[in-house]
């Protein structure tokens, strides 16, 4: 297994930069996710790994071979990667077993061994049964699967997924998430996953870059993303929380509760360091009375089934998010205590 | 799969009506042709009928046209898919260049092609000549044979099987063939296994009309055949034409019969292998895929303006030269070069511009009425139940498939009286070419449209249907700007065809009511052949200036609409 | 929207209605020719400024679709023209023994010889268009006779127009038959000699022009008169004599108009008629009128006798010898 490089990559068409000299690097074997509202660039970037676009400057490289660079362009055909499309492209004139086994035809297997590999791929997920079949016959779900097993097939150094439970309703698309951790885990093939959903890069992948108008704003594990997110709106983008002006702390700085406390009791023009906290980190104090505490006014309650989630507002105005294991009333005071808080960069 | 029509709906009562009297004005001329031809049986084996069945001309004529008609479609389906394959899904240059000229050859009335070829191969041929290569007098002509009608058949009609596949390719999913890149297939097996199987469709859909029309072309087996003594079932019918007895009628009107058999065979095949390639293409089909050609692309560019050069250079030039001469057979140099031919058509002969106003005229009407009527048509006809979408469609297709000198007589026994009730005679007018016009080239513009329509997502008229809206006002607000290419489309094809169509109103026309073919074809025969190439030059000219007009006005119109644009 | 159908009923009636008013004319002449446009056009023009009064409406076509016109229309019960001006008379006679047309003895007959004209009245024979060889001025060989044409030195050149498409050959046919020493043979020989069967004059006349045939044979008014414009064509009277075909002109049996009718055939017939005849490059068929340029005096020229009568008798067959000669 190779490590994908990716070097600086620009796209333009005409005028517009679509992706900005994107750099990353890829560890083989790893499950990567590019996450970002719609118009990131994301998919451009997937496209050129892909071979379907052209870089307009940088490198792509896997192992030592460059796939892509300003001379040099690796057709699709060569890369020996596979896609998972997000209309997953099943051929409407070959049966469900054809579509499977395409990439084993074009490398001109055949026979028994050909027969093989197609009923194993076919097994693997779930749908021996449907060989036969048309791909206009089988449900959105089925044709995933179609899709997934085209991929496996072709044992493929590199697997691109275009947004590919954006069709699927909830339930299957947590069925599916196991699917492709399981391919993930049997393969060990590197993945390129594109989404906007952060819940599904944070469920699946390794690591995630996270792209905004082209550049990449994060590189990092799930677990940095969502405890260490670099700025406000890495924040926003990931998770649940809330943003507070304090005076204490620099960017990348973890704040202890009394710290966070005092930043936020200082005079309001000192108060110029933004941070993040999150819901789990407000605890709400039993007694209004006490002494300890910041005191907010509940604007709403959420019922989320698990928990409540309050929006609170704060006597400076700003607005925090809690949660809670009880319902409260609309206007009622409530002192709380913040256990910690993220300082973030500023916004550019 | 198509959402039906609300039962008892005014809407569906009103298009059912359209459809019933349309459908019906289709069938009228085939019947009455039955009418004519089952006429005389009483006579016992001297009927008409009988004694065409049995003549062995009648069936050795069938074989030649069923084999002049496949090869031509052949032919069409080569030049037809070449063209459309490069130009829609490959990144070559000069794209709307070479679909205008592809496209020209189409407004050549289809013996002055054929006389253009005759003489570019002829012991005169300029061509030839100046390269040394030119038959001695009198050798035989290679063109006279069936190779040679069904080669110029399939030049005529391979813009139909362009723009039939032309329709089928832009809805191609970019997705299915980065599917199949990605899976490691290299161009030419993304061709053959995925693009070609896929848009199946259009190519049976352009095959189909390649063979009808050629089936009952009667221009060119007239000038290629005749000589040769091979007949086809329209030469066939002339001949008996000419023969003036008093069983002509029936017997032209039984050999119709065989003509309109072939046709409706060939519809039904159609039909049949069209439901095994109707593929609901969803996906994004923004963009068409673009391939690149890389170092092809210098040869692929080649041999395409080598296949103009032949289908429509060399024979608009062996044109203009033979409208520049004084007299034919005088070869063309600076001294005898002259316009005097111009003059006399444009300046003295107020034939001409009554001419061309008069096949303006057909021809536009024809095409904006069509246009107006194959919507709400083909919108009923998707909602009937299969086999009367089937007979229905048969139905339509036969006053196309029937030569146009077999639909000529069948309007002139129809209309040849005044009309009853309304007591309108359109007999000896402009109207009753136009309706004769209307009959003939209703199938040319609904074809499109209907293929158009079976390809749209219902889910969009439903979502319409949510929020509001009417029967009517989705069928304008939201099907109609959806299929407006596929209208304009078949509309266009419409202009081209009936400007140049000449075997139609050569028997319906009368003095002051001329169309330009039958213009150019009276100067021929008369003689007057150096008129008559002047006359050709003049409305390419003029069909290729309208053409223009349309590119001016192509950022106006909905994409796709303009065939060699976008 | 909603009146779309609605809208598109009316915009049809109207339409028609409107394009079928010019048929709802006043009194005029109807006249079916199978002359060539301008000469049609010609014709009319100055039998209108000799008739001001009359207005006339003409039809031209080739003489088959002409006739499949007329024949289709007589089928439906329908006479429309008034005047025919067709070319052959074996086609006239034909539609007289139906019984289509009407006799009428035009004073100008007076001058004409007898067998140009139907002694009843029914038609008469306008002008003569003969049938002779034409060759192209590049050919190895200038053919004086029909005879000639039979030989094999023109195996391949030489072509000719169809019976089944030209009443001008049909005759021509029936002539070469009837002539003693041609007769019946002469077709097979022919046919022998890989001659070529075009559709009609004008495809003959532009083969041998244009050179893919040096030979031809064709009426006369053709090649001479495109001579004359530099086309590198000559024309021939064989030895053994010509056919010739009268072009007749005859009024309809359910003629509308029938005294426009008889002004026309009178003015055809008429010295006026028949100089116009003689401008537009055909050999008239009134003896006083003189021939246009390029023709022979009218002496030296032998026509081939034709017995109109029996050569009608044949026709059908004649027809059907030449079909299985020259293939269908």
């Amino acid at each position: 297994m190779a490590g994908l490089m990716i070097d600086r990559v620009t796209k333009r068409f005409g005028e517009q930069v679509a992706v900005d000299a994107l750099s990353l690097d890829v560890a083989p074997g790893q499950f990567v996710a590019l996450l970002g509202p719609s118009g990131c660039g994301k998919t451009t970037m997937l496209r050129m790994l892909a071979g379907f676009e052209a870089l307009s400057e940088g490198e792509i490289r896997l192992g030592g071979r460059t796939l892509a660079s300003r001379e040099q362009h690796v057709p699709p055909e060569r890369r020996h990667m596979a896609m998972v499309f997000q209309s997953y492209a099943l051929w409407p004139h070959m049966s469900v077993a054809d579509n499977v086994g395409y990439p084993l035809k074009v490398r001109r297997l055949e026979g028994d061994a050909y027969r093989r590999r197609v009923a194993q791929a076919l097994d693997l997920v779930d749908l021996a049964a449907y060989a036969e079949r048309s791909p206009q016959e089988l449900s959105g779900g089925q044709r995933q699967r179609v899709a997934l097993a085209r991929c496996l097939v072709a044992d493929p150094d590199v697997v691109l997924l275009d947004e590919p439970l954006a069709n699927l309703d909830r339930h299957l698309r947590a069925a599916m998430e196991l699917s492709f951790r399981d391919f993930h885990r049997r393969t060990g093939a590197t993945m390129i996953y594109v989404t906007h959903d952060q819940s599904e890069a944070m469920s699946l992948a390794d690591r995630i870059a996270v792209m905004r108008d082209g550049r990449l704003e994060q590189w990092a594990t799930p677990e940095a993303l969502y405890r260490q997110p670099r700025s406000a709106w890495v924040a926003s983008f990931i998770g649940q929380g809330s943003l507070l002006q304090v005076a204490a702390g620099r960017p990348g700085q973890r704040l202890e509760e009394d710290t966070l406390m005092r930043g936020l009791a200082a005079v309001a023009a000192e108060r110029t360091q933004p941070v993040l906290v999150r819901p789990e980190h407000v605890m709400l104090l039993p007694e209004l009375s006490s002494q300890r505490g910041l005191r907010a006014r509940v604007e709403s309650a959420t019922f989320r089934g698990e928990r409540y989630e309050l929006h609170l507002r704060l006597e400076s105005g700003e607005a925090l998010l809690a949660y809670h294991h009880a319902a409260l009333v609309e206007g009622q005071e409530v002192a709380l205590l913040l256990r910690e808080g993220w300082c973030l960069e500023p916004d550019r | 799969m198509v959402p039906s029509l609300t039962e008892g709906s005014q809407q569906r009562w009103l298009l059912t009506l359209l459809m019933l009297v349309i459908v019906a004005l289709s069938l009228v001329p085939s019947l009455r042709l039955l009418m004519e031809a089952l006429g005389d049986l009483a006579q016992g084996s001297e009927a008409p009928l009988w004694r065409v069945l049995q003549a062995e001309s009648t069936w050795r004529a069938l074989w030649r046209s069923l084999y002049t008609s496949g090869l031509g479609m052949l032919i069409a389906l080569v030049l037809g898919s070449l063209f459309a394959f490069v130009i829609t899904l490959t990144d070559i240059r000069g794209k709307a260049w070479l679909v205008f000229c592809f496209m020209l050859p189409m407004m050549i009335p289809p013996q002055v092609t054929a006389l253009s070829w005759l003489q570019l191969f002829g012991p005169a041929s300029p061509l030839l000549k100046s390269i040394g290569m030119a038959p001695p007098l009198g050798s035989p002509q290679p063109l006279h044979s069936a190779e040679g009608i069904a080669l110029l058949l399939g030049i005529q009609s391979a813009p139909l099987v362009f723009l039939a596949l032309r329709t089928s390719l832009l809805s191609l999913p970019r997705e299915l063939v980065e599917a199949a890149r990605i899976s490691g297939a290299r161009q030419a097996q993304v061709w053959g296994q995925i693009i070609l199987p896929v848009t199946r469709g259009g190519l049976i859909a352009g095959g189909a009309m390649a063979f009808i029309s050629s089936l009952g072309n009667f221009g060119i087996p007239a000038m290629l055949g005749i000589p040769a003594g091979y007949y086809v079932l329209p030469t066939l019918i002339y001949q008996r034409m000419a023969s003036f007895g008093t069983g002509m009628l029936a017997e032209m009107a039984s050999l119709s019969l065989l003509i309109g058999v072939l046709a409706l065979a060939g519809v039904a095949l159609q039909q049949a292998w069209m439901k095994r390639s109707r593929f609901g293409l969803m996906g994004h089909s923004g963009r068409a895929h673009d391939f690149s050609l890389g170092r092809w692309r210098g040869g692929v560019t080649a041999v395409l303006v080598a296949v103009l050069l032949a289908i429509l250079v060399a024979p608009l030039a062996a044109l203009v030269v033979s409208s520049l001469v004084p007299a034919v057979g005088v070869p063309l140099s600076l001294e005898s070069a002259t316009l005097a031919a111009y003059h006399e058509v444009i300046g003295r002969q107020g034939a001409t511009w009554r001419a061309v106003r008069n096949s303006l005229w057909l021809a536009g009407g024809a095409a904006l009425m069509l246009v107006l009527c194959s919507l709400p048509l083909a919108y009923r006809l998707l909602r009937l139940p299969r086999r009367w979408q089937s007979l229905a469609l048969g139905a339509i297709e036969l006053p196309y498939a029937l030569p146009g000198v077999v639909l000529a007589v069948a309007c002139i026994l129809l209309f040849v009286r005044p009309i009853p009730l309304v007591n309108v005679a359109l007999y000896g007018t402009l109207g009753l070419i136009f309706v004769a016009y209307l009959m003939r080239f209703l199938v040319v513009c609904l074809k499109p449209v209907a293929a158009s329509l079976a390809q749209l997502d219902p889910s969009l008229e439903e979502a319409a249907q949510l929020a509001g809206a009417g029967p009517w006002r989705r069928l304008g607000g939201i099907v109609l700007p959806l299929v407006a290419p596929a209208l304009f489309a078949g509309g266009l094809l419409v202009f081209l065809l009936a400007v140049n169509e000449l075997t139609v109103s050569a028997l319906l026309w009368s003095a002051g009511n001329e169309t330009l073919g039958v213009l150019i074809f009276n100067l021929a025969e008369g003689g007057e052949s150096v008129l008559a190439a002047a006359v050709s030059v003049l409305v390419v000219a003029l069909v290729a200036a309208l053409m223009l007009c349309l590119s001016l006005l192509a950022p106006y119109l909905p994409k796709g609409v303009v065939p060699w644009q976008g | 929207m909603q009146q779309r159908p609605l809208t598109t009923v009316l915009s049809i009636s109207v339409v028609l209605a409107g394009l079928a008013l010019p048929a709802l004319a006043s009194e005029k002449l109807v006249l079916y020719t199978s002359q060539p446009n301008s000469d049609a056009q010609q014709t009319v023009d100055a039998f209108r400024a000799a008739h001001p009064d009359v207005e006339v409406e003409w039809v031209r076509d080739g003489t088959t679709q002409l006739m499949t016109r007329l024949r289709s229309e007589l089928s439906a019960g329908v006479s429309n023209p008034d005047v025919l001006l067709i070319a052959d008379s074996m086609t006239m006679e034909s539609l007289k023994r139906e019984g289509h047309l009407q006799a009428y003895l035009s004073p100008e007959r007076e001058a004409y010889a007898a067998e140009l004209y139907d002694p009843q009245g029914y038609y008469y024979g306008t002008k003569l268009i003969t049938t002779g060889i034409v060759y192209n001025t590049g050919a190895e060989r200038q053919p004086q006779s029909w005879q000639e044409l039979t030989q094999p030195e023109y195996s391949g050149q030489v072509t000719m127009p169809s019976p089944l498409y030209s009443g001008a050959a049909l005759i021509h046919m029936a002539a070469i038959e009837a002539h003693p020493e041609l007769g019946e043979g002469y077709y097979e020989a022919l046919q022998a000699n890989r001659t070529e069967a075009q559709g009609g004059n004008g495809g003959v006349f532009n083969a041998v022009a244009a050179g893919s045939k040096p030979y031809g044979i064709v009426v006369d008014f053709l090649p001479i008169r495109e001579a004359a414009k530099g086309s590198p064509v000559a024309f021939v009277f064989p030895e053994e004599g010509v056919s010739a075909v009268t072009e007749p002109v005859a009024i309809m049996q359910g003629a509308r108009n029938l005294e426009a009718a008889q002004k026309f055939v009178d003015f055809v017939l008429s010295l006026e008629g028949q100089a116009l005849v003689s401008e537009q490059g055909y050999l008239p068929a009134h003896p006083e009128v003189a021939p246009p340029e390029g023709f022979p005096a009218r002496d030296g020229i032998v026509l081939m006798p034709l017995d109109t009568q029996s050569a009608l008798a044949r026709e059908a067959e004649l027809k059907q010898r030449f079909g299985e000669l020259f293939g269908s």
